[in-house]
């Protein structure tokens, strides 16, 4: 274990044989600190805490909400909104008009890569993406649990809201059944440690291989690359092997198969997902990228192209149908938010009290490809929520994510392109 | 994606770099500069030439699509000539309607503008792609298990697998280490092999009620008739008393005979999926493969098929274009169905006698019982030390294309020793051993360091062309430094192309450069297009892939791809573009008369169809997917602020064009569109299942929940207007501009080029390279064929390769 450290220290910074400090680990990856913070602080059984834990949630419609229907039309009335009509907990949440992302004027749908890095002109050639506020905060606090943080999406595109630190895409997952069971699914634990042990043997020959790499003179980028993914892979054996120690919780499989809406079924079950997940403590971090594709989706009342009907340049018809997958959206929303609030999570609190669930887009107006006014709610997370706030003048989303780092005990000094102190969020 | 959508909308200002490059499609337009006598090309300045035939439009004042050529000719940076160059190869500018230099003082400016560019310098490495990593394992071992799909997609928004910028991440490490697990898992099972079973059954399981009459007992077996279920999809049957107790390969065999008074033969579809009785919501079921039915006797076909635990084996029938058989007692008489599996390609099996390679291997004959297994054990001959180092040493060399020293083989050798004197398990060590080489940095990172030039040669020619490493001849031949010069490397692509594993290449670009790769995500609507089904969307893409191979193995002409008097069709293909005489379900070549529009890739209904979202088409979606992938026309984003348009047809049909042209009437937008919307526009006569249409089609409502009926729900709407101008050339529909497009074979051959050395390399080539790719096109495509095609760029990669390394 220990010749493993040093090397994984050389690795990363070059200095073997000193004391790697948690700080210092915290620069270099989600899963890697995570599994020596597990394993230095955790005990088996669930920790009992004085408060139940904080979670949060991100959900990127990036198709965005048609604008109209979206905001309500009379300032600070939720009721006046079409949409928030369909969301019940009024109480509970607060609609941000007038949020956005600068750097976005010409990005077009590459706007969905920054929706929750901030990072600007996506479309660029050279752009390289900055790390996400879900894997900030998975790095933090998602050491905790079996799963450091969730990433899910409709299709497998390969890519959605979530970015590591290096702005690599993190592939999110998809197939419901596949997330179940890895979720609750049974393992042979004896095989898996096994397994787990002979990964280890290999991860350390080929830290040795690396070595033998660098004596022969090789492209040294192309042994750092692979150096960082493979310490990035023994954090998370390690942790994996921890957490072998506890057993999965027993959960009653609640996913839906109705195929005659498959649009619809699919965002139900991932929100679905995301309840039995937090409910389970199995993680504390969960992103849902409802990414689009070219192809045509049906749900009650429509059917055709998501994409098509977006850039519905104000035709009624075109419109109407729009509408109608969104009001499917906000109706799997405003499921997922009540089925939440109606779970105890200890204190007389509920598991919405204690996720904040931000759901957005990275879209102002899909049909116009414009990034300007965002459609943004937080929801749940116990803040003393405001209803609707309009910003006077148009006010960085990433302060938004900043104060929800803040309000996690993220020590960070400002997220992304986040300037000022605006005091969105209100504890 | 957004790549389309970027040309379809934009709102926004010039504000930054980008938007200025963006604005750069302005380039080249012309106006002459005041006395303009003839210029001698060999003499000139072609800073002059550019004055003569640009300033005009593009100096400081008029700054057209806000590109001034002098600051352009200040620049120290001249990294942005890529666009200049292409708008000049593609005749984009200056526009057809000024003073055209000649094609002199046009190769004057492209070699210049090649001189002036800074050499790219692409990245020294890669990750492995997740095809190319399941591909060459199961090469390496000698299994065929496609286990693509449990790894993510991990290219992004970018459009080749091999690009070089795409990063490798922790999920992607992780999920080769447990991939390699399972791969290895297979090839060498701790427990054994699981013993074949044999299956016969004439017995399906329980059905829905209504579709209950389309099977019925008959003979000694079940006749069934063909039926689409009320949500449209083909409802088929489950077969009882045969549950794969395994995954693995398995042997079907169906002993059946047509019943029915009519020529066509009947496609027996075979799927795999789980059983379900439902109405209309049957859990998703893979389409295996389609056998024809077309005897009246009784005769065996036997399939091949990968099968997982838990799912059943299902039949669906279809023939004509009927709905549901009136007449229950017309379709395939199913006498039974045999299984027998999971097979082995042969015994011992290959993983085995290639690892161990002249070791005694002890395989007992497996007999018929699937609840027992077989073990495979080898004899180490006392030295299992040897044994271990030789197999690293063996499977090193081809999986890495690289002779290795012992020391640095020793990690992976380390590995199996370990595994070895912990439980003394020989195969189990050589596994532990094995996967570290298939997990490793120099596995998993190309990276253009092999032992010698012949390996490189030979690795880069493996990729290419099999996604996967060296056989062992090519290792053989590679090791002699067999691969050094062009003729030796023209000899090993011809033997490879005629491999069936070429075919691998075949699939792999047309996926990526056509992008079928988006096959599944657009389904065509069935109110619109009802007759569309599932056999219909298994043959589509193979009609591509068997032509596009064809082209390669026959060397056909580079303008075949833009139109030819053939191409692949079976019944179902022939039936949807309209063709009579051709029965049964195995693609052949076919003829089309002068008549037919069909012939080329264009007015396939596999590119019809992924150029579509599955309800309507939309000319610029269609223009912008000819100008990327067939012409080459330059695509730069909108340059200022444009209404979004998505055209719609039906109750706009009459529009359709003038919504178009009200947004190129925008000067911005006109530069650009007018030579990217006429391409769509010649093939409105298409639907987006590529049959031919002169009118749309509008949808109808139709009552409650939607329940498929053959004639769907539409009414015929607008005429179509496929007529257009091009460059100055007009055209009245598809076959206008099929004629346009045939004069320029050329240009269409060097970005195929591009195209393929960007999918070699995994990365665009510069300026130079360019250059050099063009010069190997000859200007009369006399005789120069797409084999050649490729094995001119793949020799001339092997020597842009050899280049980064001597150049490092």
């Amino acid at each position: 274990m220990d010749t493993r450290k040093e090397i994984m220290a050389d690795g990363l910074r070059g200095r073997v044989g000193q004391p790697i400090l948690r700080r210092d680990l915290l620069k270099y990856g989600a899963a890697l600190p995570l599994a020596m913070h597990s394993l230095d602080l955790r005990a088996v059984e669930k920790p009992k805490t004085a408060t139940s834990p904080k979670r949060v949630i991100f959900i990127c419609n990036s198709l965005g909400f048609y604008e109209p229907n979206f905001f309500p039309k009379v300032r600070g009335d939720l009721a006046s909104s079409h949409y928030l009509q369909g969301l019940e907990m009024h109480d509970k949440m607060t609609v941000y008009q007038n949020l956005y992302h600068p750097g976005m004027d010409t990005s077009n749908h590459d706007s969905e890569k920054s929706f929750l890095t901030g990072a600007p002109y996506p479309e660029s050639a050279t752009f390289t993406n900055t790390i996400s506020v879900d894997q900030v905060l998975a790095r933090e606090i998602g050491g905790d649990t079996r799963f450091p943080y969730l990433s899910f999406s409709i299709y497998d595109r390969g890519w959605g809201c979530s970015w590591n630190e290096r702005g690599v895409a993190i592939p999110p997952m998809h197939d419901e059944v596949a997330i179940f069971d890895k979720l609750f699914g049974e393992e042979d634990l004896s095989a898996k440690k096994k397994q787990i042990q002979n990964d280890q043997l290999i991860v350390e020959s080929l830290y040795r291989d690396l070595e033998q790499m660098k004596v022969q003179g090789g492209s040294a980028a192309r042994s750092d690359s692979y150096r960082t993914v493979i310490a990035e892979l023994e954090a998370q054996l390690q942790h994996e092997e921890f957490w072998l120690k506890a057993k999965k919780s027993e959960v009653v499989n609640t996913l839906s198969d109705d195929q005659e809406y498959a649009f619809s079924t699919k965002v139900r079950n991932l929100f679905e997902l995301a309840k039995l997940a937090f409910q389970t403590d199995s993680t504390r971090v969960i992103t849902i990228s409802l990414d689009w594709i070219y192809g045509a989706i049906t749900v009650p009342g429509a059917s055709g192209g998501w994409h098509t009907l977006s850039h519905h340049n104000g035709k009624p018809d075109v419109l109407g149908k729009l509408v109608r997958v969104e009001e499917d959206i906000i109706k799997q929303l405003n499921r997922f938010t009540v089925e939440m609030d109606q779970i105890d999570d200890g204190e007389g609190r509920t598991l919405l009290d204690n996720t904040s669930v931000v759901i957005g887009s990275c879209f102002g107006d899909a049909s116009r490809h414009t990034c300007n006014n965002l459609p943004t709610i937080v929801a749940g997370g116990g803040y003393r929520h405001q209803g609707h706030v309009v910003s006077e003048k148009p006010t960085h989303l990433c302060n938004l994510y900043r104060d929800l780092l803040h309000a996690h005990d993220v020590d960070v000094g400002g997220f992304g392109n986040s300037e000022g102190d605006d005091g969105l969020l209100a504890i | 994606m957004s790549l389309i959508a970027n040309h379809i909308v934009r709102q926004g200002c010039l504000t930054r770099p980008q938007s200025l490059l963006a604005a750069l499609s302005g380039i080249l337009a012309l106006c002459l500069a005041l006395c303009c006598s003839t210029l001698n090309a060999e003499e000139v300045d072609p800073t002059l030439i550019l004055e003569n035939y640009c300033a005009d439009c593009h100096d400081e004042d008029t700054n057209e699509g806000d590109f001034d050529l002098y600051a352009f000719l200040d620049e120290i940076d001249l990294s942005k000539h890529t666009l200049m160059y292409e708008n000049l190869v593609n005749d984009k500018m200056p526009p057809a309607n000024k003073k055209q230099p000649s094609a002199k003082e046009k190769a004057l400016v492209q070699q210049w503008l090649a001189d002036k560019q800074k050499k790219s310098a692409p990245k020294p490495f890669r990750r492995l792609s997740r095809h190319e990593f399941v591909r060459s394992i199961n090469d390496l071992l000698g299994t065929e298990i496609d286990l693509t799909a449990k790894l993510s997609e991990d290219r992004g928004s970018r459009y080749f697998d091999t690009d070089r910028e795409i990063e490798m991440s922790r999920e992607m490490l992780s999920g080769y280490f447990s991939v390699a697990e399972e791969l290895l898992d297979q090839a060498f099972p701790v427990d054994g092999f699981p013993n074949p079973g044999n299956w016969q059954t004439s017995q399906v399981k329980e059905s829905h009620k209504t579709y209950k009459i389309y099977h019925r007992p008959y003979r000694d077996g079940i006749l069934f008739s063909w039926t689409r279920a009320n949500n449209g999809n083909s409802y088929s049957f489950f077969y009882d008393h045969f549950e794969p107790p395994v995954s693995g390969w398995y042997e079907l065999t169906f002993d059946a005979a047509k019943v029915g008074d009519f020529p066509e033969d009947i496609a027996l579809s075979v799927y795999r999926g789980k059983h379900y009785i439902a109405d209309d919501r049957p859990q998703p079921q893979t389409l295996m493969q389609v056998i024809s039915i077309g005897s009246p006797d009784v005769r065996s076909h036997t399939i091949k098929v990968w099968l997982e635990p838990g799912e059943n084996v299902s039949v669906h029938c279809y023939s004509k274009h009927n709905f549901r058989q009136k007449d229950t007692r017309q379709g395939i008489y199913i006498e039974k169905l045999t299984a027998r599996g999971p097979l082995q390609s042969q015994w011992p099996p290959a993983a085995y006698t290639s690892t161990f390679h002249g070791l005694p291997i002890s395989a007992p004959d497996r007999p018929t019982d699937p609840t027992s297994t077989t073990r495979v054990t080898v004899d180490s001959g006392g030295n299992p030390d040897d044994v271990l180092q030789q197999v690293i040493h063996r499977l090193s060399e081809r999986a890495f294309t690289a002779s290795l020293l012992d020391e640095q083989l020793a990690p992976y050798h380390q590995v199996a020793a370990t595994a070895y004197a912990e439980h003394g398990d020989l195969v189990q060590a050589a596994r532990q051993g094995i996967k570290a080489i298939i997990c490793s940095p120099r596995f998993l990172t190309v990276a253009n360091d092999h032992s010698s030039p012949s390996y490189a040669a030979a690795s880069l020619l493996a990729r290419s062309l099999w996604l996967s490493v060296p056989d062992t001849d090519l290792l053989a031949v590679a090791r002699e430094g067999g691969l050094d010069t062009e003729a030796s490397q023209r000899q090993a692509i011809e033997r490879m192309l005629a491999d069936p594993k070429s075919q691998r290449m075949v699939r792999s670009f047309c996926d990526q450069w056509l992008n079928l790769r988006s096959w599944r995500t657009v389904a065509p609507s069935l109110k619109l297009y009802p007759k569309y089904n599932d056999l219909l969307d298994h043959y589509l893409p193979r009609e591509t892939l068997a032509y596009l191979n064809h082209l390669i193995q026959e060397n056909q002409p580079i303008s075949h791809l833009i139109d030819s008097d053939y191409s692949f069709l079976n019944q179902r293909l022939a039936q949807h573009y309209g063709i009579d005489g051709v029965y049964g379900h195995q693609l052949r070549k076919v003829s089309f008369s002068p008549d037919s529009p069909r012939g080329g890739l264009l007015t396939m209904g596999s590119i019809m169809k992924v150029t579509t979202d599955g309800y309507e088409t939309s000319p610029i979606l269609r223009g912008v997917w000819i100008s990327k992938n067939i012409v080459g026309t330059p695509l730069s984003p909108p340059s200022e602020p444009v209404e979004a348009i998505e055209p719609e047809h039906g109750e706009h049909a009459l529009s359709l064009k003038e919504q178009i042209e009200q947004h190129r009437e925008a000067k911005a937008c006109y530069a650009c569109h007018k030579s990217i919307d006429p391409y769509g526009f010649a093939l409105e006569n298409f639907d987006p299942t590529g049959q031919w249409r002169d009118r749309y089609r509008v949808k109808t409502a139709h009552r409650n929940t939607f329940t498929y009926r053959h004639q769907g729900f539409f009414e015929l709407g607008g005429p179509v207007d496929a007529s257009n101008e091009i460059a100055g050339q007009p055209f009245e529909d598809i076959f206008g501009l099929k004629s346009i497009l045939l004069e320029q074979d050329r240009r269409i051959a060097f970005n195929i080029a591009k195209k393929l050395f960007e999918y070699i390399n995994g990365y665009q080539p510069d300026l130079a390279q360019r250059q050099d790719l063009l010069a190997k096109i000859p200007a009369d495509q006399g005789g120069y064929g797409m084999r050649d095609l490729i094995s001119d760029v793949l020799v001339y990669s092997i020597a842009a390769e050899k280049g980064t390394r001597n150049g490092h």
